[in-house]
């Protein structure tokens, strides 16, 4: 008896949470997938709802996973917003032919063109460096604002560097850059020495790249930049932020094309059924105050040149130049850079 | 024509559960590219090698701590047997991607153990004394570790309901203790304990989260970096059949490996075994075993975790947890009461059938365990789709399919627990009864369901925490602004951001302790009457 009254009470309890996920369709909304999850977006949509009325649900996730379901939901695939972190991602989603246009005189207005991808079909919010951070007792500082990605194969840097897992998309959009700039061939050649010059085996994320190198495991490091803005401002505790005060930090390749860019960026899906929201929404993302908002919660640099950097960004430096190639081309060199470091022998 | 109609659940059960494997395994259908040759030349040996590893390391870590743990609990009185009788349990509470980052928080160069033994030691801070645990060998270990309460229920529920008899007649025959263990029991609860390996094993070769983490290249680490680094899905789901296919064949050779051996009781006599009290070293010793694993599987990690909470002073226990805390809860129960009403309706069949053919189509179902996660979350997008089309409902993105995602994922899990639950009812009680007139219904509902209430409980148990800690499939199948614990945690570990994902970690550990504790209640419960 005891049993079929609990398995009653669940079947209710089952009914009630489906409720609110199917008949939310009477107010104006906004459906976005995102891979961004950072506790500061949540404000970000209640900002918007508070603003306009209309209604922000979410899902984050995994970018290439949340593309899948994307793919699988076909025509029922209830978001208008995808939200990512690569440019690689993004042109991935555009060349299958999952975005459409977003037509916003505002975003053409305000956003440089470098940031804005074919036809307007997605947008950059904001930008990533790839930076070198290094020990100061072990490099000559002068020396290091010249460096270059591909100074790293030489044998200068024996055992010296410390750089996350191939499997990770910020280095294959880096080797995907190389290869763009640099040809296939040579860039194999130069994986070849850049990996021989490893301190460890590829492990952790960018944070503990820092971590490796305030410590001692090796001498210098690849990471995204906005990782140290993380760990200075103490949000992560003590330890991580007094590493990274002993680490300096290189803009590379500032003597030539400049430093590897890269965007989380925002599209309107094919099938959005909310697509005048979905603009709206992309457009609040480009309002000042909510990219300043965004950068001084995620320290990324801002894609609108009226916002300043976060103050804690401003001290990694700011001589630097950016590489100005086109982000989409990150995408298409993708598979190759990851071949070639497969060949490399790149954990 | 009676026997058609009884037999159809399983048929269709079979075939739903399938239907995501199925898409999986249509792209073996397709062209395969020319990343085979890349992958074959590069890294694929390696990654097998990698899995290989890991299988064997596992098994055997898991059969030493479950099975030696089980046999001194089930066999042995000594001071604190009760905690450990459930405490033993515990480690299953964390999630092995969590245990993880917790290792690497305490023993990387900068962790916490060193930091510790730096500042007792006076050491200069460049020194480590700690090995790295981003290896293989720390992979066998964080696994062992949280793994091993499925041999440890599975073995301890086996080597109970052994006779008392057998082992009286080994002694008498002067085997010692040490050989009755190795001659009769340990082969009594055999296919229990295969059985359980095999859902470690499953559980080891389609982990992302742990290997991601130490960057251990193995087969499924494999698969996403085919699928999202060449970006070739075909190939992707080419290597997940692959690896399906190794479970099936594994599923094989068990299979095999005892035909002919009938292993359900046929004894009569169900007197208890008499526990022996442990004096002295003796006694030492077994508290040393059992602790043990308590201690590795989550003590340590646990009080990392605890550290890292109250170290950031989150608000996450204020604000957030509650909703999580239901929502990883209620759907972990409302899944674990569907699969587990299946699980008993098809091994109540294969018992009164008693053919070989339905209980190895049973075995197949029990194979979506050993597909990953996202894996079979895109399976069932696939599947759903199809649905939405044929029909006007849309189930896409509703709860259903994760749901389903999960009793299709963890049917194993109860399954085992059932399936052994009716392997110790003797086939004299269903013959007794039906001689005696009752019909196959009520000899379920008079004999077979009370026998069973451990079983249920133990397949709830498991089968809820394993939903509370599932996140791949969780992560990319829920509805609008619906998030439960392991996705919270996992927003955080992801980015290594584990002081704020620690939090949400103990509400994870918090959500599967309420599993056990009603369990401990109901089995202490049971002990009175």
């Amino acid at each position: 008896m005891s049993i079929i009254s609990v398995v009653k009470k669940l079947l209710v309890l089952f009914f009630i949470l489906l409720l609110p996920y199917q008949d939310s369709l009477s107010q104006e909304e906004v459906n976005i997938y995102t891979s961004r999850h950072y506790d500061s977006d949540i404000k970000i949509y209640e900002e918007f709802e508070n603003r306009t009325g209309i209604k922000v649900n979410y899902i984050t996730g995994k970018g290439n996973a949340l593309f899948e379901r994307i793919k699988s939901e076909g025509k029922n695939c209830p978001a208008d917003i995808f939200i990512t972190v690569d440019a690689g991602n993004l042109w991935k989603v555009e060349k299958e032919g999952y975005f459409q246009k977003i037509k916003s005189d505002k975003i053409a207005k305000l956003l440089d063109k470098r940031f804005i991808g074919p036809d307007a079909k997605w947008i950059g919010i904001a930008k990533r460096f790839r930076v070198i951070v290094y020990n100061s007792d072990k490099f000559d500082k002068n020396k290091m604002q010249n460096i270059s990605y591909e100074d790293l194969a030489s044998n200068d840097f024996k055992n010296k560097i410390a750089i996350r897992s191939s499997s990770n998309i910020y280095n294959q959009s880096l080797i995907a850059s190389l290869i763009y700039h640099n040809g296939e061939s040579k860039t194999k050649k130069w994986l070849k020495g850049f990996v021989s010059n490893f301190s460890r085996k590829p492990q952790g994320n960018d944070r503990a790249q820092v971590m490796a190198v305030a410590y001692g495991e090796a001498d210098l490091a690849i990471v995204n930049h906005y990782y140290l803005g993380i760990m200075l401002s103490g949000k992560s505790g003590e330890k991580q932020k007094s590493a990274a005060e002993k680490i300096l930090v290189a803009f590379p390749n500032t003597n030539n094309r400049g430093v590897h860019v890269n965007i989380s960026g925002a599209g309107i899906l094919k099938n959005s059924k909310n697509y005048n929201n979905a603009v709206k929404y992309i457009e609040f993302l480009l309002e000042e105050d909510i990219q300043k908002h965004i950068i001084s919660n995620t320290y990324e640099y801002p894609i609108i040149d009226t916002v300043e950097p976060s103050p804690v960004i401003k001290r990694l430096g700011s001589n630097y130049k950016e590489d100005k190639l086109k982000v989409k081309e990150l995408g298409i060199n993708n598979p190759k850079a990851v071949r070639l470091m497969d060949r490399a022998g790149w954990k | 024509m009676k026997n058609s109609f009884s037999l159809s659940p399983i048929f269709l059960v079979a075939i739903i559960f399938s239907l995501p494997a199925i898409f999986i395994f249509l792209s073996l259908a397709q062209d395969f590219s020319s990343n085979w040759m890349h992958l074959v030349d590069t890294v694929l040996p390696e990654y097998l090698l990698n899995s290989l590893k890991l299988f064997i390391g596992v098994s055997i870590g898991v059969f030493i701590l479950g099975v030696s743990t089980a046999w001194i609990i089930s066999t042995c009185e000594f001071r604190g047997k009760k905690f450990f009788s459930w405490a033993l349990i515990l480690p299953f509470a964390i999630p092995p991607y969590i245990m993880s980052y917790a290792f690497t928080g305490l023993f990387d160069s900068y962790g916490s153990a060193n930091d510790l033994a730096r500042f007792i030691f006076q050491l200069d801070p460049e020194t480590v004394l700690f090995p790295s645990v981003r290896n293989i060998t720390g992979a066998i270990i964080i696994f062992s570790f949280t793994l091993y309460p499925y041999v440890f229920l599975i073995s301890q529920t086996s080597f109970l309901n052994q006779s008392r008899d057998i082992f009286d007649v080994s002694r008498t025959l002067g085997l010692s203790r040490f050989k009755t263990f190795f001659k009769v029991a340990l082969p009594i609860a055999r296919p229990s304990i295969v059985a359980a390996l095999m859902l470690v094993g499953m559980e080891v070769l389609s982990d992302f989260g742990a290997v991601e983490h130490f960057a251990i290249p193995t087969f499924t680490s494999g698969i996403f970096r085919t699928w999202f680094g060449l970006n070739d899905l075909t190939t992707a789901k080419q290597l997940a059949s692959i690896l399906f296919m190794i479970f099936l064949f594994l599923i094989l050779i068990e299979k095999y490996s005892r035909r002919k051996i009938l292993y359900t009781s046929n004894s009569t006599s169900n007197r208890e075994l008499v526990p022996t009290p442990l004096k002295g070293y003796k006694e030492f010793f077994a508290i040393i075993v059992c602790s043990l694993p308590i201690f590795i599987g989550f003590f340590i990690p646990f009080v990392q975790l605890l550290y890292w909470t109250i170290f950031h002073e989150s608000t996450f226990f204020s604000s957030d947890f509650i909703s999580l805390i239901t929502n990883s809860l209620s759907l972990a129960a409302i899944s674990s009461i569907i699969c587990l009403s299946i699980a008993t309706i098809i091994n109540y069949i294969i018992r009164i059938e008693k053919n070989n053919f339905l209980s190895f189509i049973n075995k197949i179902i029990t194979s979506g365990y050993g597909i990953p996660g996202i894996v079979l979350a895109l399976g069932v997008l696939n599947l759903f789709l199809m649905l939405d089309n044929l029909s006007n409902i849309i189930l896409t993105g509703s709860l259903i399919g994760l749901i389903f995602a999960y009793c299709v994922k963890f049917y194993a899990v109860t399954n085992s627990s059932i399936s052994s639950g009716f392997k110790k009812i003797s086939i004299n009680l269903d013959n007794v009864a039906s001689s005696l007139g009752s019909p196959n219904r009520r000899i379920l509902k008079s004999i077979h369901l009370p026998l069973l209430k451990s079983s249920f409980l133990i397949g709830t148990l498991v089968f809820m925490i394993e939903v509370i800690k599932e996140l791949p499939a969780t992560l990319i199948l829920r509805p609008f602004n619906f998030n439960t614990l392991s996705v919270s945690a996992y927003n955080f570990a992801s980015d290594e951001r584990m002081i704020e994902a620690a939090a949400p970690s103990i509400g994870i550990v918090i959500a599967c302790l309420i599993p056990i504790i009603i369990l401990i209640k109901l089995i202490g419960k049971d002990e009175i009457e």
